[in-house]
């Protein structure tokens, strides 16, 4: 008889038996975590765009509780399916990451050179830690609130990949960060400055040493470590204008460059679509979907709020950001993300400018007076998109002012790109009300999302938020 | 002493003239055998006043001689004949020696059933087995289970072994037109069907034994000169009991009352709907069912030529049969042919083997909204039957197709929908056909170098070639309007390569067989092809025309599973009156965990046969009870037919950024392994009168361990699939009665008779840690069916209700805490819709939703079975098998449907609907848009029904010609006969057929009805002749 058969190879799908044995498998494995990132339901593109429509930037027309209705009016549940699945789509991709450690160890790092291995090993790290910190703004109480105490994420740093029950407690909020820290930390003594072969933009769709530790300037800000944003920053921002590392990252000319052609030196990092079906974000997931008017191809299902940043009056008519905005039946749209169906637009995940607005707020916040460095960084991100703006510490009568000129300028230079709800969290301020939508407070119970329910129906550690 | 000749024919009770029959004179060695053509010719003394006349394997029968000097004599078959044997796995075995719990039902009784495979007509036959026709499309696969439901995720069909060669079950098309392999054979190439039923019958097919395994033999040739044969019948089938529409004036009013109504309580739709008229100016009044279902023809033809001499033996058939179903467009065609040899090649070696094609196609316009998975399609025929509004007919007035942007034109309705699509349209214009060409085929060689010894290697295929075609029109249906088609291949090969070696050996009064065996088995399945959508023009209706885009199918396969096996069996018999019979099996199996590839089965099984024993047969006790036997047996089976693959890890491959990726898709279970079925078994055989009353009893439990249930694990391991677990548990248990009496024994008019009936009873016991149920669902959408630790597989599982309120005709929901609600959908006067009320008339925040269903009644049977008569006078013979079952429960979802205040048509029912204060009805009243009152939105306990019937599932009156008018026709034997399937059908269910199954096989969701198509009854007029 054929034994041989009894344990069979099948011909559709790769056994993990055989996945670490070729150098080519283990780096579609790398490309696979990106692929697992990259979900609808998590960075592609839904976790940016729960994150905006929480803050007061737009308006749901739709009415639709699959397209975040729930989320923009703080009435979700536990239940909810944006709850469930994006905890869920996380943690697919974070156990990925472990599987994929996992395997490294166990055989990947003999089939592939040692400086190979530490790349992709970073690569993980880096994925892994994003996943964490973006968690966090959701599901956890931010920083400022008891962090020791408040609960943060489960944490599993082994693959999971056998029948068992998987009951583990939440760690504290503290702890999730410092975990996030840590891949991140790792993730950036093992990631090459850039890649060898940039012709299909890998310096931007993979990740590098400046995106760990663009990321971590993101992460200690959210938990208000401003030194540490600061030391960070320090070591891709250069002293002195024009800013710019060592790599190349710096700002584009034109803001616009920055998501037309994508692979820009601004790009830390963004998650590519094409429009293969495998490969395009699928429906009710991307940003051109939601934000777009139908006159473009979109779903018009968000309006920017009318009375929102695009009513701002500092916000000159001559800045190149103001493009970015249509009015299409009377009512203001975002077009930052203009590709229509299949919606290829690719998902900025950091771009030097927020590095460059971190530094700044970092700046002023740690010293708490108008800081030279911070308005040259404000202005450079401000001068670029609106050439009659120059800002000089004489622009500013407090620190106050600058701080306010800081968190403005995030406002416009971001919108649409999914940090406005973790930037309201920081700072603990309320969520501001939005067309039917009422304010929500932090002391709200809404004010972050409840846990899934699933999670806490199968993980009887975990507890409700 | 004068003598004169006595010349005759014997027959045998299809009229066919049997060769080697001994006809004797009672008393003396004086006798004769027919020759080849049944023909004997006997000198006998004056005055002899009968002859004996015995053929092994048929009854003996004394004949009174009369002056006649030519006689026919009819004999029939034997069952209780010492010599009978059954096939138990890997071999035959005397009836008489059988320990463990087998029944056989006979070729000739299902050979004429107007079925298209054999399993279908098997209902009722055998005691514990419980056959379901799902419904009225052809060629389904019907629900089969012996002896309970062993599994709730696997399946529960038995393992079906077609002359040594284990056969695919279920549905193997990937289209709306089922594709049951086992319509690979005509029924009437079939000599006998053997099932067994416990573990000391099934463990020798170990891992597969746990639903108990179906042994078909086909036939063969026998001896004598070579048998010519035709069979054929014609007939028609019709729908029954179908549901009571409202015509078109009573769904116009109807409706425009629920409109009124809904004006009455503050909302005022701007809708209403109107009668409209035909080109001639006459009311349109369509009635829907009759655009769907129609009044069926089919046919059947089978010639078959046989025969055998002392060293060759050999069968050829060939058939046809056309058989529409009473659903418009739906037909099962196939054309067969069998052939088999068998060669003795010197003294000790034989060898031979068969080759059997068929060309099965099935066809359907589309779907009939009857499969496993269907039931909400919105082109389900059935569904789109009695839902399509009267008033609007298929066509417009100028003769096109009555259609708006893809669904049904609403003519004069306004602001309203009047269906869903136009099923003329989809039954003028669509395809779903599956096309199976089917070849069974295996050979054998066989050498018995001593008498004692017999060493046998047989190899056999199982080929299904599938082609699956599928086109949906642009105009209206599901792939409106770009149109599409489909052209999916699908393969499912296997095959097995046994070797057996057996020594059967006596000394003096103790027989041993034992036979030791090894057995592989590889089955592959592959599903591939493409769909093309964007049709450049109507004539391009196949995937080879022209159109726009072409993609892979959505799911394509390509998997196989691998069988490797051992097995031995012990038989001991003591003077045939102490029996002990062990069967061991060894099993490895490619499909489960690596780390559990290997099982080990057994059955083992004593019985004494009382009767036997001197003191008994010399008692007066004994000479009643002429026969006795006592068995028990215990056994562990099991059942490992979970789908290929499912228990390895894998990485699928996607893309990212354009470049190739591979991503964690699938978890498995190191660990898993087969389901284990541990099964005893007690019973008894008795014969009375010599035997003319006879019967079995048999009680039997099965405990079921290790059943494999896909938990669910917290998000936050991050596993990307559910984990398939070996965790839950549940039993089966009852008592099986089958009686058989010869009740009236006249020369001229016999009657026998076969009565069987089962008392089963499931419960579960385990399910997974933490989880005191699993709701499982009808098409992915209703949640009505729940497995529940402490009830039985599939209950009921709906929101309770109180009836209506005669003080306002509202329907009055019972919340899951047992407080009482009224819903109304318009009721607050605010124009908002879906309105709760206390029972006292107070606005309430709670509302009650399926989430308050609870488990409801059992869809299990209590008891099942079937009664079988034959009477035969003179050359007139009549049968009749009722069955019959009680107990269960089905959920009449289509009655939710029928009663559905949206644009749907609905049942006469709503005419009583409640209208005026303290009208007391089971109607809620009507308000148009409400589909929660009558439990379209979630089920509700009003639609539960008890499932008790008893039914007239064949009847037959058979003329057979006699022997004298054959005789001037050189035939040997005609039979003409006139039969009806269905004919009668007694139940309180107010749905078509309480024997139904939304779900197909699936273990967890049965009796469930919904949107399903009725069953047909048939009449047939048939036709055997024997040259």
């Amino acid at each position: 008889c054929q034994k041989s058969l009894l344990y069979p190879t099948p011909t559709t799908q790769i056994s993990d038996i055989s996945a670490f044995d070729t150098p080519e498998r283990i780096f579609g494995q790398v490309y696979g975590l990106y692929g697992q990132l990259k979900d609808g339901n998590f960075f592609g593109e839904r976790y940016q765009i729960y994150n905006e429509v929480r803050g007061e930037e737009f308006i749901n027309l739709k009415g639709n509780a699959f397209t975040a209705l729930q989320t923009w009016n703080f009435s979700v549940n536990s239940n909810a399916q944006e709850v469930e699945n994006l905890w869920s789509s996380a943690y697919k991709t974070i156990n990925a990451t472990n599987v994929f450690l996992d395997g490294m160890t166990a055989k990947g790092n003999t089939i592939v050179d040692a400086a190979t291995a530490d790349n992709y090993t970073g690569e993980a790290k880096f994925i892994r830690g994003l996943s964490f910190y973006s968690l966090l703004q959701l599901y956890a109480r931010p920083y400022w609130d008891n962090p020791t105490t408040n609960p943060g994420l489960v944490i599993y740093l082994e693959g999971n990949k056998n029948p068992a029950s998987y009951q583990k407690a939440r760690s504290t909020v503290a702890d999730s960060y410092k975990q996030a820290l840590s891949d991140l930390d790792s993730a950036e003594n093992l990631l090459p400055e850039s890649y060898e072969d940039n012709s299909k933009g890998q310096n931007t769709t993979r990740a590098t040493k400046g995106a760990a530790i663009a990321i971590k300037t993101r992460v200690y800000l959210s938990m208000g470590n401003y030194d540490q944003v600061i030391a960070e920053a320090n070591k891709i921002v250069s002293p002195a204008a024009p800013f710019q590392s060592s790599a190349g990252l710096a700002l584009v000319a034109n803001i616009k460059d920055a998501f037309a052609s994508i692979n820009t030196t601004e790009n830390i990092f963004s998650l590519p679509f094409t429009s293969a079906d495998v490969d395009a974000p699928g429906t009710q997931n991307s940003f051109a979907e939601y934000f777009l008017p139908s006159s473009l191809g979109g779903k018009a299902e968000y309006s920017l709020n009318a009375s929102g940043i695009v009513a701002e009056a500092t916000w000159g008519a001559s800045d190149a950001r103001r493009d970015f905005v249509t009015i299409s039946g009377g009512s203001p749209y975002l077009i930052k993300f203009s590709t229509p169906s299949p919606y290829t637009d690719w998902a900025p995940i950091i771009r030097y400018s927020e590095v460059l607005l971190n530094l700044a707020e970092a700046l002023v916040r740690k010293n708490n007076t108008v800081n030279a460095q911070a308005v040259a960084l404000l202005s450079a991100v401000r001068h670029r998109s609106d050439p009659s703006v120059t800002y000089t510490t004489a622009s500013f009568a407090s620190a106050t002012a600058l701080l306010d000129a800081i968190l403005l300028e995030r406002r416009i230079e971001f919108l649409g790109e999914g940090l406005r709800g973790p930037d309201i969290t920081r700072q603990g301020i309320a969520f501001p009300a939005k067309g039917a939508a009422s304010s929500t407070a932090p002391t709200s119970p809404n004010y972050i999302w409840p846990m899934s329910a699933d999670e806490l129906n199968q993980n009887k550690l975990a507890v409700p938020n | 002493q004068n003598n004169r000749t006595v010349t005759g024919k014997i027959i045998d009770e299809t009229g066919v003239p049997l060769a080697g029959v001994t006809v004797a004179i009672p008393g003396t060695r004086t006798g004769t055998v027919t020759n080849a053509t049944g023909l004997f010719s006997l000198n006998i003394p004056e005055g002899t006043k009968a002859v004996k006349v015995s053929f092994i394997g048929y009854e003996s029968q004394t004949v009174s001689l009369t002056d006649a000097s030519d006689i026919t004599i009819k004999i029939k078959p034997d069952n209780k004949s010492l010599s009978e044997v059954v096939v138990v796995g890997y071999g035959t075995q005397k009836r008489v020696e059988i320990t463990g719990s087998i029944g056989t039902v006979k070729g000739t009784a299902i050979a004429q059933q107007p079925v298209q495979s054999f399993d279908g007509a098997l209902g009722g036959r055998v005691a514990g087995v419980q056959i379901t026709v799902p419904n009225g499309v052809v060629n389904n696969p019907p629900v089969f289970r012996i002896r309970g439901t062993n599994s709730i995720s696997l399946s529960s069909y038995p393992l079906i072994v077609i002359d040594g060669v284990v056969s695919f079950t279920g549905d193997i098309g990937s289209t709306a037109a089922p594709t049951n392999p086992l319509a690979g054979i005509n029924p009437n190439d079939i000599e006998s069907i053997d099932i067994a039923k416990d573990a000391a019958a099934t463990s020798i097919y170990g891992s597969r034994g746990a639903n108990g395994v179906v042994f078909v033999t086909t036939k063969k040739g026998k001896q004598g000169k070579a048998k010519v044969t035709y069979s054929g019948w014609v007939g028609e089938a019709q729908a029954q009991r179908l549901p009571k529409l409202l015509n078109a004036q009573q769904y116009v009013d109807n409706k425009n009352l629920g409109i009124a109504h809904a004006a009455a309580d503050g909302k005022n739709l701007g809708t209403s709907f109107a009668i409209n008229e035909d080109k001639n100016g006459n009311p349109i009044n369509t009635n829907w069912l009759d655009v769907v279902y129609r009044k069926a023809v089919s046919h059947s033809h089978a010639i078959s030529i046989s025969g055998a001499n002392d060293k060759t033996t050999y069968y050829m058939s060939a058939g046809f049969t056309d058989q529409q179903g009473i659903l418009r467009r739906n037909e099962f065609v196939r054309k067969n042919i069998l052939f088999n040899i068998d060669q003795k090649v010197g003294s000790i070696l034989t060898i031979g083997g068969k080759i059997s094609y068929a060309n099965e196609k099935n066809l359907s316009a589309n779907s009939s909204g009857s499969l496993e998975g269907e039931a909400f399609n919105s082109g389900g025929l059935a569904r789109l039957a009695f839902l399509t509004g009267p008033n609007v007919s298929p066509y417009l007035n100028d003769g096109s197709y009555n259609v708006d942007g893809g669904v049904i034109g609403t003519m004069g309705n306004v602001g309203v929908q009047s269906g869903i699509y136009n099923p003329q349209v989809i039954l003028d214009l669509d395809r779903s056909n599956s096309i199976n060409n089917h070849i069974q085929s295996s050979i054998y060689a066989q050498l018995r170098p001593f008498s004692w010894v017999t060493l046998r290697t047989q190899y056999g295929i199982d080929q299904n070639h599938i082609d699956n075609e599928l086109y949906e029109n642009p105009i209206s249906g599901d792939a409106s309007p770009t149109a599409e088609a489909i052209n999916a291949t699908g393969i499912y090969n296997r095959w097995v390569w046994d070797n057996t070696i057996q020594f059967d050996k006596s000394f003096g009064k103790h027989s041993f067989s034992l036979l030791g065996g090894t057995e592989e088995e590889k089955s592959t399945k592959e599903l591939f092809g493409i769909d093309r959508t964007g049709q450049n023009d109507p004539l391009f209706n196949n995937v080879e025309g022209g159109w726009q885009t072409t993609n892979p199918i959505s799911s394509p396969v390509n998997t196989y599973n691998y069988l490797v096996s051992e097995f031995g069996r012990l038989n001991y018999n003591y003077a045939e009156k102490y029996f002990i019979s062990a069967n061991l099996r060894r099993d490895g199996n490619s499909n489960l965990g690596k780390n559990a590839k290997y099982g080990n089965f057994y059955g083992l099984s004593a019985g004494w046969t009382v009767s036997n024993e001197n003191f008994w047969s010399h008692s007066s006790l004994g000479k009643t009870l002429n026969d006795l036997k006592l068995k028990a047996s215990y056994g562990k089976v099991g059942n490992a037919s979970i789908s290929d693959f499912k228990s390895f890890s894998f990485y699928g491959s996607k893309l990212y950024n354009g470049d190739p990726t591979l991503y964690y898709s699938q978890a498995g279970n190191d660990y898993l392994t087969w389901e284990t079925s541990k099964q005893l078994n007690i019973g008894l055989s008795f014969g009375l009168f010599d035997s003319r009353l006879h019967g079995e009893f048999n009680w039997y439990r099965n405990n079921v361990d290790g059943l494999i249930l896909f938990v669910p694990m917290p998000p936050s391991a991050g596993v990307p699939t559910t984990i398939p677990k070996n965790i839950g548990s549940m039993y089966n248990t009852g008592e099986e009665i089958a009686l058989g009496a010869t009740i009236i024994n006249h020369k001229n008019f016999t009657w026998n008779s076969d009565f069987n009936i089962s008392f089963n009873r499931n419960k579960i016991t385990n399910l997974y840690d933490g989880a005191t149920q699993i709701i499982s669902q009808t098409s992915g959408l209703e949640s009505v069916s729940v497995q529940k630790v402490g009830d039985p597989i599939g209950m009921i599982f709906v929101t309770r209700t109180a009836g209506v309120d005669p003080a306002n005709g509202k329907r009055i929901f019972v919340a899951a805490d047992g407080q009482k609600f009224e819903f109304s959908l318009y009721g607050g006067g605010d124009g908002l819709a879906n309105k709760w009320m206390t029972t006292d008339g107070k606005t309430t925040t709670r509302s009650v939703s399926g989430a308050d269903a609870v488990a409801y009644k059992k869809t299990n049977p209590t008891f099942f079975g079937g009664w079988d008569n034959t009477f035969r006078y003179k050359s007139f013979e009549l049968g009749i098998l009722a069955t019959f079952q009680a107990g269960n429960y089905v959920y009449y979802g289509t009655n939710a449907g029928l009663k559905d205040q949206r644009y749907w048509n609905n049942s006469t029912d709503v005419l009583h609907a409640w209208n005026t204060p303290n009208q007391k009805t089971d109607v809620p009243r009507v308000v148009y848009g409400d589909n929660i009152s009558n439990g379209s939105s979630f089920p509700l306990d009003v639609n539960v029904f008890k499932g008790d019937f008893i039914k007239l599932r064949s009847v037959t009156l058979a003329y057979y010609l006699p022997g004298n008018v054959l005789t001037s026709t050189h035939l040997s034997s005609v039979k003409l006969y006139v039969s009806s399937n269905n004919l009668g059908i007694w139940t309180k269910y107010p749905g078509p057929d309480p024997e139904v199954s939304s779900n197909g096989n699936n273990p967890g969701l049965q009796g469930i009805d919904r949107n399903t198509l009725a069953n047909g009854r048939t009449l047939t007029f048939g036709l055997n002749v024997g040259f």
